[in-house]
């Protein structure tokens, strides 16, 4: 049996790649050999990086759809255009931000006109239970499309942001306008 | 002339998509990408070497595909879309594994070496591709790429010791 002259584990590794390529020479393959025989470490590499190795090249290479080809060779004798590239269909920023002023300016709408609707009643006599009902529903309803329109509009809005910025100033709006706060009240941070 | 264009398209579809299927993790856009190269191969038909035409179909191959990831990271950036657009199909490959529980490792294996691939970075990616999945030699891969055959074997180099980090990952 022949001797082999022993190498360090940064030595083995340098020798990975043309092991994987199939470049390696036999006796440096010996020296490889007889390292992973005593260092459990460099073996474990050799054998992850083999195994990646097998996976990738056992991995389809499919086939173009035969129509592609079709429509490129019709194409080529001036029988068609080809179809130009698909376009993906995610909304542009403007025209996000133009669906979420929408939505903000039905919330404004809906709890704003809501409460000075419910303020004017006020002047004459207190507000009906029905009538604070409806506000409240109104705001639900204004802030549940918001909620839509910014998932649609592929947007992550959290609720407790929501909570914070919109449901809470909304609903302190209508109470004031109900005379159940003072509108002098300094605003409290939450 | 159309016939022998027709050939050449049917030699080098599969390359061309398969290339193009592994860089971009998308199918319709492969697609499109196959119909746009072959397109510029009608083109030039005239123009291209024989000797050159797997090399040049591939480098165009990439071009292409990196103009669609150049969009489609701007429109990341911009928040429209999300991370992934794997659909799924490259994962498509059947295991021999006859007991359920190597099959289910197996399987994870395969599932988060395809995600360190689709992750792997550019000019690893691309080498890892033609040389691991095509079976290209380096020299090859060189010539696609426009680099010299030593730097192919310094990217394929980085390329491997990455997937290997990220699948020890969780992995003691």
């Amino acid at each position: 049996m022949m001797m082999t002259d022993p190498i360090t584990c940064d030595q083995a590794l340098d020798l990975l790649d043309p092991w994987l390529d199939g470049d390696l020479p036999p006796e440096e393959a010996g020296r490889l050999r007889a390292h992973l025989d005593r260092c459990p470490a460099c073996a474990a590499e050799l054998a992850l990086a083999g195994r990646i190795q097998r996976e990738l090249r056992a991995l389809p290479q499919p086939d173009c759809p035969p129509e592609v080809i079709q429509r490129v060779v019709r194409t080529g004798r001036g029988e068609i255009v080809p179809f130009p590239p698909r376009t993906r269909t995610a909304p542009t920023m403007r025209t996000t931000r133009m669906r979420i002023a929408a939505a903000a300016a039905v919330l404004a709408l809906a709890v704003g006109g809501r409460s000075l609707f419910v303020h004017l009643q006020t002047q004459r006599d207190q507000p009906s239970p029905e009538q604070v009902a409806q506000a409240t529903r109104d705001a639900r309803l204004a802030l549940a499309y918001l909620g839509k329109v910014t998932r649609k509009a592929g947007l992550d809005v959290r609720d407790e942001v929501l909570e914070k910025r919109l449901v809470v100033p909304a609903a302190r709006s209508v109470s004031r306008s109900l005379g159940e706060i003072p509108a002098a009240e300094p605003r409290k941070e939450l | 002339m159309l016939t022998a264009f027709e050939d050449t398209a049917q030699r080098y579809q599969r390359r061309v998509y398969s290339f193009a299927r592994y860089l971009l993790s998308n199918r319709e856009e492969a697609e499109d990408v196959t119909q746009e190269v072959l397109l510029r191969l009608w083109r030039h038909r005239d123009g291209v070497d024989e000797e050159r035409l797997g090399s040049w179909l591939l480098r165009v191959t990439r071009n292409a595909c990196y103009d669609l990831l150049r969009k489609r990271r701007s429109e990341a950036a911009a928040g429209l879309l999300g991370a992934s657009l794997d659909d799924g199909q490259t994962a498509e490959v059947a295991s021999a594994e006859p007991d359920p529980r190597a099959h289910a490792e197996a399987a994870d294996f395969r599932r988060r070496l395809l995600a360190a691939l689709e992750d792997l970075g550019e000019p690893y990616k691309s080498v890892v591709i033609l040389r691991e999945v095509q079976g290209l030699p380096h020299r090859e891969i060189g010539e696609a790429l426009g680099i010299p055959e030593v730097t192919v074997r310094v990217h394929l180099h980085r390329g491997r010791l990455k997937l290997r980090e990220r699948l020890k990952e969780g992995y003691p």
